[in-house]
């Protein structure tokens, strides 16, 4: 797994491994599963890869590999010598001090040392640094750095031609495929009547006006495929590709010698067919290409969220500078309405910060002086000055969005059923279209245009396309969504893994509760409960147990006047003593009252034990020698805590709660949410050991904790679930991060889990069952039955909508409500 | 008025602030990549 992975890595940090380095390339040119597989192959075969995974749905490949060994121009020149391309990002970047020639090769060679770094052209003329480059790799912070060992000045961003590369490369892409297979159906529409409709012209004189028509058109139209076909066959592999381009070009094959009846004759007449497959097959690539392009919407959202441009205060005067340019230690101002470019602290002003879209909160909290803010938040009414203690891939932002994009990236185990079943594929297909030529032609005596119409259709027909849409699809647009719900969901194999949970594990502390004891019920005898909460905070103002200060916070929230008590001491466990009007005041539990001789009224006993029932803790308060009363403190619960637990309790799973607290407190609060398994009394690093005791006994664990103390038994779980408000820590620490501090994300987040395994398994079954069916069908099998023949165009067809219903299914997620979640949309 | 070795441009001594000693001589440059070119191989440009 791939946490336990990382934890183990750390603790054997003193061993020497060979440095790893993950890089993302965008990759462009894959139509097909098979593609993926290639491109995946391409770049583990390079030497000291260690790891490559291909995402078909968003068009990325994570590749991992040892730095100083392997350039990412070599991983590059692997792709491409597949025959795909990578879409680096570019930058412009002006740079001081350059005199000569010789400084421009200077910098040129210190920008093309930088790891992530492909192409770097210095113009003299106009002082800028053109330089392509790989995100992931290096940072324009790295250059900056590059530039200024070399002795020159770097002076800010000229222009970043970055997401525009993408969006235009994409969209090129778009309008070629939307070329080509509009030219195809424009001239093989009006082709084909001309073969049934008597034109008086004589079938050998047509048959040449077609060649010269059809010959041009087809191998525009085709060439996509062929080019596929002939760089998988480079490649030694059979790609799906392949399967096209001997379907299309049969048909033409044969057409042309049906034209100058070699073997064949007129009748032959294949060209119509030909290039409407070859348009079909563009079409259904263009359907495809679109669908993908709108997966990872959910990211394009949270990189929005994100300022390009700083106010920067530099020598007094504010300046506006690109958001790369920004150091730490800058101070930025964020005028009313505006994004916080970084994360830092407040030095100046006051705002109402709206945090909601890092922490779900939906009041915005108040920013002065000191509070820290998050980058990508807006201040809504003030100006605030900001000093970034956080830029670049440091943020809270750029974190989320790094996870996302690797989740997005990852396959669940699940996917690896489709891969297999993709390279037996073929060679099946192979067989059956072969099998299906030689029985019909040679066994059963039917005409060879009958055998080449069934062998040309099983060819087209039996696209895995949509099976290896399937998985990555579904799982982009899933984590996507839970991004939106607010849960990070960081790899596919916790997708799986969530899915088949049969046990949650929740910490009590901080999780199911606050975690900051509160006062909870007041029973004064003689005064009344102001004064008793009055009497008790101005001797507990002077503590800072965090009871003591549950009492002062009650006091304060309740608008008591809070006096001043003197000669102050604290009793070891007991309580504490102080001095007020005189009087002796004790503030502590029964033995502290017992040892100094006082009395418990009637019935306060009683009322001691039942505070004590419900896992409250119970503090007397006496003055001058009488008890004027018990304040019973707790630790709340969250006001979502026990919904959460019930409705996981209705989807079967098992709720365990684990504490440290003594048994009798952790079973009233279990009582409480409607817990009834708990494991009280457990040391901190004791909850792992739960967990492995429950996975011992079979159980599918979840552990819901808060990140920071609770890592090893997130660690161990099949499932860890971080709580965190944002935080780098619990983004660190769980397989799913939930933003909001609410417990029903939990729930929501396994829901959705649940929803994405059934579409991916209802996706393969869409993809598999489209060429179980229709395979048999394109050879022929319904024609005794039925005189049915699937045509091949209409085999295109129909490929190209098993990918659509594959991608759309996808979609369909993009809208899916979590049952946890709908009680939140009606509020 | 001195000669940067390497790119032969003209360098005013009283300003230049890229310089190099090489076997006693001192030897002016335009600015930081000519330096760093001379200093790795000297006795190449000297």
């Amino acid at each position: 797994m791939q946490h336990k992975g990382t934890l183990s890595f750390k603790e054997a940090g003193s061993v020497p491994e060979p440095e790893k380095k993950k890089a993302e390339l965008k990759i462009t040119g894959m139509h097909c599963a098979t593609c993926a597989v290639t491109v995946e192959e391409a770049l583990a075969n390079v030497r000291n890869v260690t790891k490559a995974q291909v995402n078909f749905g968003t068009d990325t490949a994570h590749v991992e590999f040892d730095p100083s060994k392997v350039s990412i121009a070599a991983l590059e020149k692997a792709v491409r010598d597949a025959g795909y391309e990578v879409i680096n990002r570019e930058v412009v970047l002006k740079v001081g001090g350059m005199m000569c020639a010789t400084c421009v090769q200077t910098i040129e060679a210190g920008l093309r040392a930088l790891p992530g770094v492909i192409a770097a052209n210095v113009n003299l003329g106009n002082e800028q640094a053109y330089v392509t480059y790989n995100p992931s790799l290096s940072s324009i912070e790295d250059m900056k750095k590059a530039i200024e060992d070399d002795g020159y000045q770097y002076l800010g961003i000229a222009g970043q031609v970055s997401d525009e590369a993408e969006t235009a490369a994409r969209n090129a892409d778009l309008h070629d495929k939307l070329m080509r297979f509009s030219i195809g159906f424009a001239v093989s529409i009006p082709l084909m009547p001309l073969m049934w409709v008597p034109l008086g012209i004589p079938m050998q004189a047509l048959a040449y006006g077609m060649l010269i028509v059809s010959t041009p058109v087809f191998f525009y139209v085709a060439y996509p495929i062929f080019r596929a076909a002939w760089t998988a066959l480079r490649n030694k592999t059979l790609s799906m590709d392949v399967m096209y381009a001997m379907g299309t070009g049969v048909a033409y094959v044969a057409s042309v010698m049906g034209t100058f009846s070699i073997v064949l004759n007129a009748d032959y007449m294949f060209y119509d067919t030909a290039i409407m497959l070859a348009a079909f097959l563009m079409l259904g690539r263009y359907l495809e290409a679109r669908a993908k392009g709108r997966t990872s919407d959910a990211i394009k959202k949270l990189a929005g969220l994100q300022a390009k441009t700083a106010t920067l205060i530099r020598d007094g005067k504010e300046t506006e500078v690109a958001i790369e340019d920004l150091v730490v230690g800058d101070i930025v101002i964020a005028k009313p309405g505006s994004r916080i470019p970084v994360d830092g602290e407040v030095v100046a002003g006051e705002s109402y910060v709206d945090e909601s879209m890092i922490t779900g909160e939906p009041i915005p909290p108040l920013k002065a002086k000191g509070s820290r803010v998050v980058g990508g938040t807006i201040s809504t009414n003030g100006i605030l000055s900001v000093k970034a203690t956080k830029i670049g891939k440091e943020t809270v932002l750029a974190q989320i969005i790094k996870l996302v994009e690797d989740a997005q990236g990852s396959k669940p185990p699940v996917q690896r059923i489709a891969d297999i079943a993709v390279t037996y594929f073929i060679p099946v297909v192979l067989i059956i279209a072969a099998s299906a030529f030689i029985a019909w032609y040679f066994l059963l005596g039917s005409t060879l245009l009958f055998a080449l119409t069934a062998l040309i259709s099983v060819l087209v027909v039996a696209c895995p396309c949509a099976l290896g849409l399937a998985t990555p699809t579904a799982v982009t647009v899933g984590i996507g969504r839970g991004a939106e719900l607010g849960f990070l969901i960081k790899n596919g194999e916790a997708l799986e893994l969530a899915e088949k949970v049969t046990t949650v594990i929740f910490d009590k502390t901080g999780t199911l509760t606050r975690g900051k004891p509160e006062v909870t019920d007041l029973a004064a005898t003689g005064v009344t409960g102001e004064t008793l909460l009055s009497l008790a905070a101005a001797v507990e103002k002077n503590s800072d147990h965090p009871l003591a200060q549950a009492v002062v916070r009650a006091a304060q929230a309740k608008g008591v006047a809070i006096g001043d008590a003197e000669k102050f001491d604290t009793l070891g466990g007991k309580g504490v003593r102080a001095l007020m009007l005189g009087k002796e005041m004790l503030v502590g539990n029964r033995t502290l009252m017992q040892e100094n001789g006082i009395a418990l009224p009637e019935g306060m006993d009683a009322k001691i034990r039942a505070f004590e029932q419900d896992g409250k803790t119970a503090v007397i308060v006496a003055a001058g020698g009488q008890v004027a009363g018990v304040i019973a403190i707790a630790d709340t619960l969250k006001s979502t805590s026990a919904e959460a637990v019930r409705q996981l309790k209705a989807h079967g799973i098992t709720v365990v709660m684990v504490t440290g607290d003594n048994r009798r407190t952790a079973e009233a609060i279990a009582r409480t949410i409607g817990i009834d398994r708990v494991t009280a009394e457990v040391l901190p690093g004791g909850k792992a050991e739960v967990v492995k005791a429950l996975q011992e006994k079979g159980e599918v664990v979840a552990f819901v904790g808060d990140g920071i103390n609770d890592a090893p038994a997130l660690a161990q779980a099949d499932v860890g679930i971080a709580i965190g408000s944002g935080t780098d820590i619990a983004i660190e620490s769980g397989e799913i991060v939930l933003v909001k501090d609410d417990l029903l994300d939990a729930v929501a987040a396994l829901e959705l889990s649940k929803k994405v395994m059934g579409r991916i398994r209802g996706n393969i079954f869409w993809a598999f069952a489209y060429n179980a069916a229709l395979i048999p069908v394109g050879a022929g099998i319904l024609y005794p039955f039925l005189g049915f023949v699937f045509r091949p165009e209409l085999a295109a067809l129909a490929m190209a909508a098993s990918s659509v219903t594959v991608v759309t299914l996808s979609l369909l997620l993009k809208g899916y409500i979590p049952e946890a979640k709908k009680k939140d949309q009606r509020r | 008025m001195a000669i940067d070795p390497i790119c032969k441009m003209t360098v005013d001594e009283k300003t230049a602030k890229f310089t190099s000693e090489y076997k006693g001589k001192k030897y002016y440059f335009c600015a930081p990549g000519c330096k760093k070119k001379f200093d790795l191989d000297p006795a190449k440009y000297a």
